[in-house]
C-alpha cells in the first residue's frame, strides 16, 4: 500500500476507536438515594420498601428511564438507629442525589426531615406514619403514605354505614401510632355521636389481654377500636375469643398488625370478620394492582405488604418529578413534586396541603376484612372487591 | 396471676445462681428467649408438643449454661466484681442477635390445639397453658426444694453459697458446684420459655423484657432465696393483674420497677433475703 | 483488678493533640459533620461514664437515663416555658445531678450488682414516664423541635456550632478524667474500687467518693443529652432511654480501656468509625459484633485497647513520657 493510502487507513481506523466509545456511552443514570432498614428491628419492612423501590425503577427503566436516563437506586442501611441514618444522609447529599427517599421508622425519619430540611433536600417519605411529619412537616418532606387520621376516616365512614351502633371500646399500643389512633377515633366518636365505654393503652411486651377484654366484655360494646403492632394482633383476637368478647365489630382503626398476612395465620379462625384499616391490598380495584402484587411478590420472593406497594408509588411519583422538572436540580424537583398527580396501582399519589399538613398525599384508606380466611377489600365501595359482612357473630355461634 | 408461676421460674434461676456464685446474670432473659426458640423449631419441624420438647430443652439449657460458665465465667472468676456483669452482657448480647440473624425480627408464634383453651374452677376462667405451666414450676420448685436440703449434692451447693473457701476445706469441689448451678439456673430459665411459648409469642429481644421481670422477682423475694423468688414472682404477677384491672396497663411495667426500687431503698434484702449485702 | 493509668505531662499533651485534631476536622472534612458530631458527643459521653464506670467500679447500665433527663429538661424548658438554652442547659445538668445524688446514696450502700440492676430500671421507670405522661412529654410521639434561639449568638441548628459545643464537652470530659487521675480523690477512688472494706480502714468515705464520680458523671452526660437532642432536632422516650444506647456507652469504654483518660475516646472512635465503614456490608450483625467484642475483651484483655496500647507503649523509650504510676 501507498504511504498516503497507509496515512488515511490509520486515520480512519483511529476516527473510529475513538469514536467508538462515543456512539456505545451510555446515558448517565439518575441517582436516587435511598434510606431504610435493611438490618436491626425494621429489617423486615425495610425489605419491602426496597422491594417497591426496585419494582417501581424497572417499571421506569423499561419505559426508556426519565429524561433518557436509566434510575439507579442508592440504597443505605440505616441499620435502624438515628445516627446511622443522618451518616446515610450526609453521604448521599454529599453525593449529589437529587431527592433522599425514607425512612421506613417515623423516629428515624424525623430526624432526617430536620436535617435534610436544613441542607435543602427534598426528603420523599413513604412509610412512617406518625402525623407529625406533614403535619407541620416542612417545605422540603414529602409523604406518600396515608395519614392516620384517613384510617380513621374510613373506619367511621364504613362504621356509620351499619346501623344500631352506639357504643365504642378502643385498645391501643401505647406506642406514637397506637395513642394517635385513639385520640382519632375519640374525636370522632365525639363528632359523630358515639359512646366511648371503654378506653386503654397498653405497653409493648403485654401478652395478656384478658384482664382489659374482660372489662371491655361487662361494657358491652358494639364497637371495638383496636391498634396493635403484629406480635399482638393475633394474640389479642385469640384471647377475645376465649373471654368470649362479642361485639357488633372489631375493627383495627389503626391497621398495623390486622393488615397483615400474618394476622389470618396466626389467628386461625379468630381472624374471621374482623374490618382493618389498609393502605393498600391487591384486591383493590385500582389499575394493575393484582399485576403489582406478582410482580413485588417476584421480587420479595415473599408476601408482600402494603409498605411494597407505598414505596413502589413513591418510586414513581419521584420519577414524575424529575421529568417535570425536566433536570435533577434539586429545587426544581421539589417544586415539581408538588404538581406530581398520579393514578398508580398502589392508588392516587398526589400531594396537598389540607387540614393543616403539608405536602401529604391525601389518598383515602381502604377497609378490609378478613372474609372466609382471605382479605377483600369492603371499602370505598369504587375500590371494593366484595361487600362487607355485618354483624359479627357471637364466638359461640360461629 | 398465673403469669406469676412464670416469673417465680425465671427468678429462681436467677436467685439460684446469685446465691451460690455471687453473679448477677444479666443474660437469663436471654437464655429463656433461647429456649423458646428451640421449642418453636421443635414444634415446627418435628411437630414436637412444647411440654414434651421440654425434656429436650432442659438438659440442652443445662449443658449450655455449664459451657458458658466454664469456658467465659469461670477464667474471670478473681477478677473484679464487675467483670462478670460485663460478661453476661455480652453474652445476652450474642444470644439475642444471633437469634436475630437467624430467626429475623419477625415475632413467631405457635398454636397448639390446647393453647387458647381455658378451664373454669370455681366461676373463674382460666388459661389452660398457664395453669400447666403454673403446676408444672411447683413441681420444678419442689423437686428444687428436694435436692437442695436432701441430697450430698444439694448440700454441697449450700455449703458454697454460705462459705465457698470453708465449703472447700471439707472437700467440696466448689468449681464443679459452680458450673453445675449456672447450667441449672440457665437450665430453668429455658425451661419456663418452653412452658410460656403456648401462650406468648417469641421474637429475638424479649429476652431483655424477661430479665428485668426477673430482676424484680428476685430482688423482691430476695437475691440468694429460692422461696423469696416464688413469692417474688407471685407478688409480681399480682402487682401486674392489679395494676391490670385498674385500667393503668400504660404504666403496669412501672409498678414492678418502682417497687423494685422501693425494695432496695427500704429492704435490699428483699421479704426472705439474708441481710447478706 | 485492672490498672488505672493516671500518666503526667505525657496524658496532658495526648489529650492536647487529640483536641486539636477536633478542632481541625470541621476544616478538613467540612462534609462529614454528622459523622464527626457523633464520634466527638459519644467519646464525651463514653468518658463522662467511665468516671462512675471505671474509675469509681460501679457499672451504670442505665446512663441513658441522663441522656434523656436532659433532653427533656432543656427541650421542654424551651417549648413549654420559653427559657433558652443559656438557662435550659444548667437547669437540666442541676436535674440530673440531683437525680445521681438522691440515686447515689439509695444504692451505693449496696453492691455493685444492684446498682447496675438498679439503673436499668431508673432508666425503664423514668422512659415509661416520659412514654406515659403525654400532657408534659408529648408521650410516645416525642419532641420534635425546629429552632431554637440563638445562644450567645450563635445558631444551635448549624452543624459547626454543635460540633464544637461538643468538642468543649469532650474537653471538659477529658480534663475531669485527668485531673481526677492525678489526684488525691483519684487514689482514693481507686481504692474505693479494689477493696471498699479496707478503703474504710484508711479512713476514706466511699460514700462520698462514690457520689463525688457520680455527680459529674450525671452532669456531663446530662449535658450531653441536652446537645444530643439538637443534633437529632427529635427524640423519643424509646430512643433516648434506651438500653441498647447505655450499652454502647459501657462497651466503648471497655473497648478502650476502662479507668482510662483516652481510653473511652479511643472505644467511641474505633467502634463508631467501624460501625459508619461497615454499615452496609455486616449489616446485621454489628450488635453481635458488639457482644463478641465485650466476651472477647473481658476475656482476654480486661485493661481494654488502650491498655495493650499503653503495654505497647511502655516498651518504646519516650523521652517526655513520665513514669508510670505503677
Amino acid at each position: 500500500m501507498r504511504a498516503y493510502d497507509r496515512f488515511r487507513l490509520l486515520s480512519l481506523a483511529l476516527c473510529a476507536v475513538l469514536a467508538a466509545p462515543l456512539a456505545r456511552a451510555a446515558p448517565e443514570p439518575i441517582r436516587i438515594g435511598i434510606i431504610t432498614s435493611l438490618s436491626g428491628s425494621f429489617a423486615t419492612f425495610g425489605a419491602m420498601e426496597v422491594a417497591g423501590y426496585k419494582v417501581a425503577a424497572g417499571e421506569v427503566n423499561e419505559k426508556g428511564g426519565v429524561l433518557g436516563r436509566p434510575i439507579e437506586l442508592l440504597i443505605e442501611d440505616d441499620a435502624s438507629n438515628q445516627n446511622a441514618a443522618l451518616a446515610a444522609a450526609e453521604k448521599l447529599v454529599n453525593g449529589g442525589v437529587p431527592l433522599v427517599m425514607g425512612a421506613f421508622a417515623s423516629s428515624i425519619t424525623k430526624p432526617l426531615g430536620g436535617y435534610l430540611t436544613r441542607v435543602k433536600v427534598t426528603l420523599l417519605n413513604t412509610n412512617s406514619a406518625d402525623t407529625s411529619i406533614t403535619k407541620p412537616g416542612s417545605p422540603y418532606v414529602f409523604r406518600v403514605g396515608q395519614t392516620t387520621d384517613a384510617y380513621a376516616d374510613a373506619s367511621f365512614d364504613l362504621i356509620r354505614s351499619f346501623p344500631d351502633l352506639k357504643t365504642v371500646a378502643v385498645l391501643v399500643s401505647n406506642d406514637a401510632l397506637g395513642r394517635s389512633t385513639a385520640t382519632s377515633v375519640k374525636d370522632k366518636c365525639k363528632a359523630l355521636g358515639y359512646k366511648v365505654v371503654g378506653d386503654q393503652a397498653y405497653d409493648r411486651g403485654l401478652t395478656d389481654f384478658r384482664p382489659t377484654l374482660n372489662s371491655f366484655k361487662s361494657a358491652s360494646p358494639d364497637v371495638v377500636a383496636l391498634s396493635s403492632y403484629e406480635e399482638d394482633a393475633a394474640t389479642l383476637l385469640r384471647q377475645a375469643k376465649e373471654v368470649d368478647l362479642s361485639p357488633k365489630i372489631f375493627i383495627a382503626v389503626g391497621a398495623t398488625g390486622y393488615a397483615l398476612p400474618q394476622f389470618i395465620t396466626g389467628a386461625g379462625d379468630a381472624a374471621e370478620y374482623v374490618f382493618s384499616a389498609a393502605p393498600w391490598r391487591p384486591e383493590a380495584k385500582f389499575p394493575g394492582a393484582q399485576d403489582l402484587y406478582k410482580r413485588l411478590f417476584k421480587m420479595l420472593g415473599a408476601e408482600p405488604s402494603h409498605h411494597a406497594a407505598k414505596a413502589y408509588g413513591g418510586m414513581l411519583a419521584a420519577a414524575e418529578a424529575i421529568r417535570r422538572a425536566g433536570s435533577t436540580d434539586r429545587e426544581a424537583i421539589r417544586k415539581a413534586l408538588r404538581e406530581v398527580k398520579l393514578m398508580t396501582a398502589f392508588g392516587p399519589v398526589s400531594f396537598d396541603a389540607a387540614g393543616g399538613f403539608q405536602n401529604q398525599n391525601p389518598a383515602p384508606s381502604l377497609v378490609i376484612q378478613v372474609q372466609k380466611g382471605k382479605f377483600a377489600v369492603v371499602w370505598p365501595k369504587e375500590s371494593a372487591s366484595a361487600t362487607p359482612r355485618y354483624p359479627t357473630p357471637p364466638w359461640d355461634k360461629r | 396471676m398465673l403469669t406469676g408461676g412464670v416469673y417465680a421460674m425465671v427468678g429462681i434461676g436467677l436467685s439460684l445462681i446469685f446465691g451460690v456464685m455471687r453473679i448477677v446474670n444479666f443474660a437469663h432473659g436471654e437464655f429463656m428467649a433461647v429456649g423458646m426458640y428451640l421449642a418453636f423449631v421443635l414444634f415446627r419441624s418435628a411437630g414436637l408438643d412444647p411440654y414434651v420438647s421440654l425434656l429436650c430443652v432442659a438438659p440442652a439449657g443445662l449443658l449450655l449454661g455449664a459451657a458458658v460458665e466454664r469456658l467465659l465465667l469461670a477464667p474471670i472468676q478473681n477478677a473484679a466484681e464487675h467483670a462478670p456483669i460485663l460478661m453476661t452482657v455480652g453474652v445476652g448480647l450474642i444470644l439475642s442477635n444471633v437469634l436475630l440473624l437467624v430467626f429475623g425480627a419477625h415475632p413467631e408464634t405457635i398454636y397448639t390445639s390446647y393453647s387458647t383453651r381455658t378451664v373454669r374452677i370455681f366461676s373463674i376462667t382460666l388459661s389452660l397453658p398457664l395453669l400447666v405451666s403454673f403446676a408444672l414450676t411447683v413441681l420444678v420448685v419442689a423437686a428444687l426444694y428436694l435436692v437442695l436440703t436432701r441430697t450430698d449434692f444439694g448440700r454441697a451447693i449450700r455449703a458454697s453459697a454460705q462459705n465457698r473457701d470453708a465449703a472447700e476445706l471439707q472437700g467440696v469441689d466448689t468449681r464443679f458446684v459452680r458450673t453445675a448451678v449456672f447450667g441449672i439456673g440457665t437450665g430453668l430459665s429455658m425451661a419456663a420459655g418452653v412452658l410460656l411459648l403456648p401462650a406468648l409469642y417469641v421474637f429475638p429481644t424479649i429476652g431483655g423484657i424477661f430479665t428485668l421481670k426477673a430482676f424484680v422477682v428476685t430482688v423482691l423475694g430476695g437475691m440468694g432465696s429460692v422461696v423469696g423468688a416464688i413469692w417474688g414472682g407471685l407478688l409480681l404477677g399480682v402487682v401486674e393483674s392489679v395494676a391490670a384491672s385498674f385500667g393503668a396497663t400504660g404504666s403496669r411495667d412501672a409498678f414492678g420497677l418502682v417497687a423494685f426500687l422501693l425494695v432496695l431503698l427500704v429492704r435490699p434484702a428483699g421479704l426472705f433475703g439474708r441481710s447478706r449485702v | 483488678m485492672y490498672k488505672t493509668r493516671r500518666g503526667g505531662r505525657g496524658t496532658l499533651g495526648a489529650i492536647a493533640a487529640v483536641l486539636a485534631a477536633g478542632a481541625a476536622y470541621p476544616l478538613i472534612l467540612p462534609r462529614s459533620l454528622n459523622f464527626g458530631i457523633s464520634v466527638v458527643l459519644f467519646a464525651a459521653l463514653a468518658t463522662a461514664w467511665d468516671l462512675i464506670g471505671g474509675w469509681a467500679g460501679q457499672l451504670s447500665l442505665g446512663h441513658a437515663a441522663f441522656i434523656g433527663l436532659g433532653a427533656y429538661v432543656s427541650t421542654l424548658l424551651w417549648t413549654k416555658a420559653g427559657l433558652g438554652f443559656a438557662a435550659g442547659l444548667p437547669l437540666a445538668i442541676a436535674a440530673g445531678v440531683l437525680l445521681a445524688l438522691a440515686w447515689g446514696f439509695i444504692t451505693f450502700r449496696l453492691r455493685g450488682a444492684y446498682f447496675s440492676l438498679s439503673s436499668i430500671a431508673v432508666a425503664e421507670v423514668l422512659r415509661i414516664l416520659a412514654n406515659n405522661w403525654s400532657s408534659l412529654t408529648g408521650g410516645p410521639e416525642g419532641v420534635s423541635f425546629n429552632d431554637l434561639p440563638p445562644l450567645f449568638g450563635l445558631d444551635l441548628f448549624d452543624r459547626r456550632v454543635e460540633y464544637y459545643a461538643a468538642l468543649l464537652l469532650l474537653a471538659a470530659a477529658l480534663l475531669i478524667a485527668f485531673r481526677i487521675g492525678g489526684s488525691r480523690a483519684g487514689f482514693y477512688l481507686e481504692a474505693v474500687r479494689e477493696d471498699q472494706d479496707s478503703s474504710m480502714a484508711l479512713g476514706v468515705d466511699p460514700l462520698r467518693m462514690k457520689l463525688i464520680a457520680f455527680s459529674l458523671s450525671a452532669a456531663l452526660t446530662t449535658a450531653g443529652g441536652c446537645l444530643y437532642a439538637v443534633y437529632l432536632s427529635f427524640f423519643e422516650p424509646h430512643g433516648v432511654f434506651s438500653l441498647d444506647l447505655s450499652v454502647q456507652l459501657v462497651l466503648m469504654s471497655i473497648v478502650g480501656g476502662m479507668g482510662t483518660v483516652l481510653g473511652p475516646l479511643l472505644g467511641a472512635l474505633v467502634l463508631l468509625a467501624f460501625q459508619e465503614a461497615f454499615r452496609n456490608v455486616f449489616q446485621q450483625s454489628s450488635l453481635l459484633i458488639y457482644g463478641v467484642l465485650i466476651v472477647l475483651i473481658v476475656r482476654y484483655a480486661p485493661d481494654g485497647l488502650s491498655g495493650r496500647l499503653q503495654l505497647l507503649l511502655r516498651r518504646i523509650p519516650w523521652p517526655l513520657r513520665s513514669p508510670s504510676a505503677r
